[in-house]
């Protein structure tokens, strides 16, 4: 373990993959920043730039976007007012009428220095928690981990979207994509109607780029509906120095809030489907419901802004927990992470920490180190960040439509990939206009393979289905399945009751 | 039963017909996976996993179609309304439209020429028509279409498509 460790430390330590390091954990900021941006299409653009990296090297890059990426929405929220990702939606509740009150310095200072916490304490939960995790993995059996994989999708359909049944229909389409090609444990040819583009099956980046860059990116030149987009310029005025020291005391002597919402962020992101964009929003409410003036909240608190980016944060580790103990990742961006790991020749699942624990430890090194890069680049390239909030639509968006189609063709240097991605765009897009939850069809065509794989290794094992309800951690997931969808469903029509009433009351 | 006006109606009535066409689709994709042939050394053949799938799909669909008839009645909208939503989307269409052509023309102009006149074309019908913008334009064009091709060749010895001629 020790010598596995040093390897590790030795390997990410490498001045030559610190810089790599930097440099993807400022360009993390910048694309996250860039509203419309997303870190998942960040962490996509950069999977191509590590294929000639060594394993280890090529994961800290990527887990280096991921970290600053995470914290990059903080500057559009604070100075613009709108959220570069989801991730900092309830950021920009505080940050922005801070910055708007003259102390912007001190909104992004405040914010940073939380993510940073955040990061740390969830590789903290993480180191601790993904070991015997994966040790107790290694013993589940395929009924487990087949019943695991429909607990994962019910619960990503259930939480991702407004409508459970879309969300479930999108997961099952992704299962059946992936179930074009190539059957996994045979081989056995499938559903390619003769065309060679299919042979080789649809592989699972180009979806997640047609689904989650191109149709994101089409989105943003939507004609914008009512108000203007407000230049940074014209709004920001004030102290741009980030009084670090005075942020740092201002967060440690009131421990609580930040811990309390970095911890909520652990647990939510290792929840499947429920990431940054979620644990924001909450962290943000509880740090509202525990606070003795909760009447600040939304005009200037730094609690709010504390609260908010410790929450979106820590979620990288509480999703890699999934990842690396089981080998199932929860959210697209730790989908790309799994491919990234796997161009290597590295299988994901349980075994990874076993088998390779250098590169799982290269993990923990790489996102404590990212988390250092990310407040002192944040810190002294503040005011740069002001101007590279300016970049126009008109340049974002075919850039980086170019850039999905570099990623695209040199996954496996095919041509036919790159009429895939124009077609999955569209479909993509039209699936979001038809308000088709997309996380949970990306993930189904990352899970439906292994869920494939298990179902018929079970019944190779025993041609007795009970199996699947009477194998007592089997039977415990699927009750959780089937408890994830009565709730939603308890959920919506609760919601429905709530909002007849009020318009029953305002109709009065 | 809450009646929706013909404006709001348009994306459910729209998703009625989504759920129709996966519907049909997912059955058609079942019955083809009925048709693979069974195994000899499994229970279960390539087909039966697939066949569950598209049935699943093709069932709550058909079920998404009843709650959604059984809470709003039938979405109504008028072809007038749909085409106005879509004559607003015309920046999107254009550069679906751009994209798709410039994905058929780089395995014949090469990635370098394919993506100048891609970027070029896009950010001119995107920008506004300054001479900064144009300058601006084609320098990003340049740059992103010349400075890939290079990066990826000579540090990471992948080659992008090169023109056919």
């Amino acid at each position: 373990m020790t010598d596995a460790f040093l390897v590790a430390l030795g390997g990410v330590t490498e001045p030559y993959t610190l810089l790599l390091m930097a440099v993807a954990t400022f360009a993390g900021i910048v694309a996250a920043a860039i509203p419309g941006f997303t870190i998942t299409m960040a962490i996509v653009l950069t999977l191509p730039l590590t294929f000639a990296m060594p394993p280890m090297q090529g994961i800290a890059v990527m887990l280096s976007v991921y970290v600053g990426g995470l914290s990059g929405g903080l500057f559009s929220a604070a100075l613009l007012g709108i959220p570069g990702t989801p991730s900092s939606v309830a950021t920009t509740f505080d940050a922005f009428p801070m910055a708007r009150q003259g102390h912007p310095g001190k909104a992004l200072s405040l914010g940073l220095f939380a993510s940073f916490v955040g990061s740390i304490i969830s590789i903290a939960v993480l180191i601790v928690a993904a070991p015997p995790l994966a040790l107790l993995a290694v013993k589940l059996g395929p009924w487990e981990y087949f019943a695991l994989i429909i607990f994962a999708l019910t619960v990503i359909a259930s939480l991702v979207g407004d409508s459970l049944i879309r969300g479930l229909i999108a997961g099952l389409i992704g299962i059946g994509i992936a179930t074009i090609g190539p059957d996994p444990l045979m081989g056995r040819e499938r559903f390619t109607f003769g065309y060679e583009i299919l042979t080789a099956g649809i592989p699972f980046l180009v979806v997640l780029i047609g689904m989650y860059a191109m149709s994101q990116l089409l989105s943003e030149l939507e004609p914008a509906a009512g108000d203007k987009q407000p230049s940074s310029g014209a709004l920001i005025s004030g102290d741009m120095r980030p009084h670090l020291w005075q942020t740092i005391k201002d967060i440690l002597l009131k421990p609580a809030n930040v811990i309390r919402s970095s911890l909520l962020g652990v647990f939510i992101g290792a929840v499947p489907g429920a990431g940054s964009s979620i644990s924001n929003l909450l962290a943000y409410d509880q740090a509202k419901r525990a606070s003795k003036h909760p009447e600040t909240f939304g005009k200037g608190e730094p609690q709010g802004v504390v609260a908010s980016e410790s929450g979106n944060s820590s979620t990288v580790g509480g999703s890699l927990i999934p990842l690396i103990a089981l080998g199932i990742p929860g959210s697209p961006a730790d989908a790309v992470l799994m491919a990234a790991i796997m161009v290597h020749g590295i299988s994901i699942g349980p075994r990874l920490i076993l088998d390779h624990p250098d590169l799982v430890y290269s993990m923990f090194i790489a996102m404590a180190i990212a988390s250092v890069f990310m407040l002192l680049i944040g810190v002294i390239l503040m005011r740069a960040f002001l101007r590279l909030l300016n970049v126009p639509k008109y340049i974002v968006v075919p850039v980086v439509l170019a850039c999905c189609a570099i990623g695209t063709y040199t996954l496996n240097n095919r041509l036919s990939d790159l009429y895939l991605l124009a077609c999955i765009g569209a479909v993509g897009y039209l699936l979001k206009k038809l308000d088709y939850p997309l996380a949970p069809l990306v993930l189904g065509v990352v899970l439906g393979p292994i869920a494939e794989t298990n179902l018929r290794r079970a019944f190779q094992t025993s041609t007795d289905w009970t199996l699947f309800f009477t194998r007592p951690i089997s039977a415990l997931l699927l009750t959780l399945a089937v408890v994830s969808v009565i709730y939603s469903i308890y959920s919506y029509m609760k919601q429905r009751r709530l909002m007849a009433h009020r318009l029953d009351a305002t109709s009065k | 039963m809450e009646r929706r006006s013909a404006e709001t109606a348009l994306i459910p009535a729209l998703q009625v017909l989504s759920y129709l066409f996966i519907a049909l689709g997912a059955l058609f994709m079942a019955f083809k996976a009925g048709s693979l042939p069974a195994s000899r050394w499994e229970p279960m053949s390539a087909g039966t996993f697939p066949q569950i799938i598209f049935f699943s799909i093709a069932i709550l669909c058909g079920m998404a179609v009843i709650f959604e008839l059984s809470k709003h009645g039938l979405p109504r909208t008028t072809f007038c309304i749909a085409w106005r939503r879509l004559t607003a989307l015309k920046a999107v269409i254009i550069n679906l439209v751009l994209f798709t052509v410039y994905m058929i023309a780089m395995p014949i102009a090469g990635f370098i020429i394919s993506t100048f006149v891609y970027l070029l074309t896009t950010q001119l019908y995107l920008a506004p028509r300054k001479a900064t913008t144009v300058v601006l334009a084609i320098f990003v064009a340049i740059l992103f279409s010349a400075g890939p091709y290079y990066l990826f060749s000579e540090a990471f010895n992948i080659y992008l498509p090169r023109a056919q001629w």
